[in-house]
């Protein structure tokens, strides 16, 4: 039995300890904004914030967040709709093509702005690894800049 | 003409609309022959009025509309709404929704594998052709095609609507048609300042007749096509919501994980713990599938994917156990040498300029390796076969053709055989043609129909995804050229090995056992003819190479190692005689206007000719592809420890007429970028029959710090919309390959490129092998 919190929610899931925290979001929990790219922490599909850490929820065990705070994709705009200024800066940069890896790229970038609210091109280069296939890097680069901005 | 079709029929018979509300009103059928759309009168759906195939119009104002192409990132449905907004006249705003029809009509075919558009005129032969496609209906989005296909037809279904709320409106307000404005979703009359919104207009609108030819506006009065516009699809993606197929969940769904052949042709000759898996946690049911796979069925994905990694499966052994990587690049290059290839093309006396004793002779051999699509999202389908015996499918797929006929096929497996099939498109998480396989949605459907009652969602892992996939042919080229006094070819002559892609990938999808021939394969030779090049005289040649693996379509096909070839051979040839390798090409492009116009647009982008630090390169190829015309220039750095990294790639495009160039823009970029991957670290490999590759560790991928700078132009055109899907990565492996040669001399004619060598922190970085290294 492990109990957090998911987007300001407290759940307690009591299947099994080792279920990666990725699928007990899709499968028990309803969340179906983190995805599934690659289940070895290559990708980054999958990211969630952990505490404020972003964090591939493939390889998780759900047992190793009890008590944390976990926020997906669909916690980062305000509880009235209104989109956070990393996915609004996504939105201003018509950064998704296909979009399926883009929950893990949001997640990843709001921990990086958090942490780092003017990060450099280094720096976000060292931290932002995840893959898209679709190749939309150079607007999320862009993206990246227009939030830290409108962040001020 | 008679109408194969009626789809006031199918809407009054099928319940095609979802059979939730009363079919009402129908008014006569029309027929809208500008575009050879058959029979659809106005439905009238409760409070909704569905104009014709491709719009609807709500009591309240709201427009759906019908995209009959799948939306997998290259903004399509944004592109085809905007197409039906601008001729309708209502604003591009969020009253639009924009839906992948569930109905499978005549008018949404793709006529790509004839290479028409619909609005072209066509003789008998071409005629009968669209009728089959359409009676199928041929619904795949691939080849670069939907703009070209729906370009006029989406248009016109607009301006029908408009048509008769303009009628309806003149008959409301007792005044003529011709006294009527529309803008903004109203009909107004502007000498008495009235105006009716078109939502109060759609029923007495469902009952005048269709147009059988309306206008379509004069580009002089667009303002929507051209124009940069927001993608319909964003919003609800960058809230993470669950639009993508593996975000299906149904009622009582099953969830199923799979574990195919390793080496590809093998079947399941025993499955030796079968008692231990299905005693496992939420392990419902265990299958072999068709005697090819073997299935686990739980609870839980994760159930079911944790009980299949403790599957022991013995697998047959076939002729393939023994084949590697190099046996087959063997094959391909002896291929070269076959003496009864293929001809494609023939211009001139090629052989008798070749035999000219005064002729410089060039002659290469270049290789390109097997590819996995890796599309984002892994292969899903999830499949219900209803108590009544009809089935209902969910897939992120590109051919809801192909999809509709291998849930029949899955679930004859199983022994049940579907009344009806109905299709759902979900959103593609990527698909470079890989969606358009069956191979997912027959094993869902055989599992589903194990479990009637009940979805079934199967999703492959990543494993299964890049290992036991499809993949994109290997080839090999040789060309060669004879240059004339002024340097310039007098004969070109192409040569590829490849395994035919369209004879491998017809005989899995197609029912009744048909097949494409090995030989002749179009595909195989993209990029070869080089058309728009003047040379003397001219040959392309090819020859299907054998091999076990299955072969798909690939984003853009031959042309992904045909123009790496062909491109780089085209330098080859500019060095033999000492010439710039712009100026080179400027002189073969002196017929072709167009052309040159985007060589010249790319070459002062990147303020060609201008010196580079030591070290540093350019390159730069063109290529005439999906009735586009891309030319790039790619700008590399090779470190003195033969570090390679791509810094910049310019892009020029002449799409003809662009309807939303920000989609266009970004197919260009991400294009470029999925072009890169390849050209430096993509390759399939073979060990003892199996593929080597299994996951993003060891088939990596470019990630955000190796990303080129991307700076793309489009061309001012007038010609009709050309493809936008796929150039953008076509002349990039040229242009990457071209730019090392200047940068270092050494000229790489195998792909991928760079060996990869982690960094201290993980990060991959890429380097040129030592010189003496032979690749391929
Ligand atoms: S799915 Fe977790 S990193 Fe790829
Ligand atoms: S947008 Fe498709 S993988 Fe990133």
């Amino acid at each position: 039995m492990v109990s957090f919190t998911v987007n300001n929610r407290v759940v307690t899931f009591s299947g099994s300890d080792d279920k990666p925290l990725l699928w007990v979001l899709r499968e028990d929990l309803g969340l179906l904004g983190a995805k599934y790219g690659c289940g070895i922490a290559q990708c980054g599909a999958c990211r969630v914030l952990v505490d404020g850490e972003s964090t591939p929820s493939c390889v998780t065990p759900v047992g190793a967040v009890a008590g944390a705070r976990i926020v997906t994709v669909e916690g980062l705009a305000e509880p009235d709709g209104t989109l956070s200024p990393v996915q609004q800066a996504w939105i201003d940069e018509q950064v998704p093509q296909c979009g399926f890896c883009q929950p893990g790229f949001l997640v990843a970038v709001t921990a990086l702005l958090d942490r780092n609210p003017n990060p450099s091109d280094a720096e976000i280069n060292a931290v932002i690894t995840n893959i898209c296939r679709c190749g939309t890097y150079p607007r999320i680069r862009r993206a990246i800049h227009r939030a830290a901005a409108a962040q001020g | 003409m008679p109408r194969l079709l009626s789809r006031r029929a199918l809407l009054l018979t099928g319940g095609a609309l979802g059979g939730t509300a009363l079919v009402a009103a129908v008014a006569g059928t029309g027929y809208l022959a500008s575009v050879d759309m058959d029979g659809p009168g106005a439905v009238v759906d409760g409070e909704r009025v569905a104009f014709n195939a491709f719009l609807a119009i709500h009591r309240d104002g709201g427009v759906v509309i019908q995209a009959p192409r799948t939306e997998m990132g290259q903004g399509i449905h944004t592109g085809l709404a905007m197409l039906v907004a601008e001729e309708l006249d209502i604003p591009f705003d969020a009253r639009i929704r924009v839906e992948h029809p569930v109905e499978q009509l005549p008018v949404y075919a793709n006529f790509a594998p004839l290479n028409i558009r619909p609005e072209d005129p066509t003789g008998p032969v071409l005629w009968a052709a669209k009728r089959v496609l359409g009676a199928l209906p041929m619904m795949n989005t691939a080849g670069s095609r939907s703009i070209i296909g729906l370009w006029v037809p989406m248009r016109v279904a607009g301006a029908a609507a408009r048509h008769m709320l303009v009628a309806a409106g003149a008959a409301r307000l007792g005044v003529p048609v011709g006294e009527l404005t529309t803008a903004d979703g109203y009909v107004t009359h502007a000498p008495s300042g009235r105006g009716i919104a078109y939502g109060e207009l759609v029923r007495d609108a469902a009952l005048v007749p269709p147009p059988r030819d309306p206008p379509l506006k004069p580009a002089s009065a667009w303002r929507l096509i051209g124009t940069p516009q927001k993608r319909v699809d964003l919003p609800a993606k960058v809230r993470g919501a669950p639009v993508f197929g593996m975000d299906v969940v149904l009622p009582d769904m099953l969830h199923a994980a799979i574990r195919q052949a390793p080496v590809s042709g093998a079947s399941v000759a025993r499955l030796a713990n079968e008692a231990t898996i299905r005693a496992l946690p939420g392990v419902v049911d265990v299958a072999v599938i068709d005697g090819r796979s073997v299935a686990v069925v739980a609870q839980s994905w994760w159930q079911a994917e944790a009980a299949a990694w403790r599957a022991e499966i013995a697998w047959s052994r076939t002729e393939a156990d023994q084949v590697t990587t190099a046996k087959l690049a063997r094959d391909c290059r002896q291929a070269l040498d076959a003496r009864d290839p293929h001809l494609h093309l023939r211009e001139g006396d090629v052989d008798a300029a070749f035999a000219a004793p005064a002729a410089r002779i060039v002659t290469a051999d270049y290789a390109a390796p097997f590819l996995a699509h890796a599309c984002m999202e892994p292969m899903n389908a999830t499949v219900l076969i209803h108590a009544d015996g009809t089935a209902e499918a969910w897939c992120p797929t590109q051919s809801p053709l192909t999809m509709r006929w291998g849930v029949g096929r899955g679930a004859r497996l199983a022994g049940v055989e579907p009344t009806s099939v109905t299709c759902h498109v979900t959103m593609n998480g990527g698909a470079f043609g890989r969606r358009s396989e069956v191979d997912v949605v027959v094993q869902a459907a055989f599992l589903a129909a194990r479990h009637p009652g009940r979805p079934v969602k199967l999703l492959w892992s990543r494993q299964e995804d890049i290992a036991r996939g499809i993949f994109r042919s290997q080839a090999a080229a040789r060309l060669r050229a004879a240059l004339g006094s002024d340097g310039l070819p007098i004969a070109y002559d192409a040569m590829v090995a490849a395994q035919a892609m369209m004879h491998s990938a017809s005989r899995r999808n197609l029912p009744y056992g048909l097949g494409a021939s090995p030989h002749g394969d179009r595909f195989s030779v993209e990029g070869l003819d080089k058309r728009h090049y003047r040379f003397a005289s001219r040959r392309v040649r090819s020859r299907h190479v054998p091999s076990h693996l299955p072969i798909g379509a690939w984003r853009s096909n031959g042309f992904s190692f045909g123009t790496f070839f062909t491109e780089s051979f085209l330098d080859e040839c500019a060095a033999t005689v000492g010439e710039d390798a712009l100026a080179y090409r400027r002189r073969l492009l002196r017929d072709s206007p167009r052309h040159l116009a985007v060589l010249d647009r790319v070459a002062a982008m990147a303020g060609w000719g201008a010196p580079m630090a030591p070290g540093r390169g350019r390159g730069i190829a063109i290529e005439e592809c999906y009735e586009s015309v891309v030319a790039q220039v790619a700008e590399v750095t090779v470190a003195p420890d033969g570090e390679l990294t791509v810094d910049r790639v310019f892009c020029a495009l002449d799409a003809g007429i662009v309807v939303n160039p920000d989609s266009v823009a970004a197919q260009m970029e991400g294009g470029i970028q999925f072009g890169v991957t390849t050209a430096l670290m993509s390759r399939i490999t073979l060990d003892a029959g199996e593929v080597r590759e299994t996951n993003f560790h060891d088939f990596p991928m470019q990630r955000l710090a190796d990303a080129p700078e991307v700076v793309v132009e489009i061309l001012r055109s007038e010609l009709p919309p050309g493809g936008a899907g796929e150039p953008g990565i076509v002349p990039v492996a040229a242009a990457v390959a071209n730019a090392i040669h200047a940068a270092t001399g050494r000229r790489l004619r195998a792909m991928p490129f760079a060996v990869l060598e982690p960094d201290r922190d993980g990060r991959l970085r890429t380097f040129l092998p030592p010189a003496t290294q032979a690749r391929g």
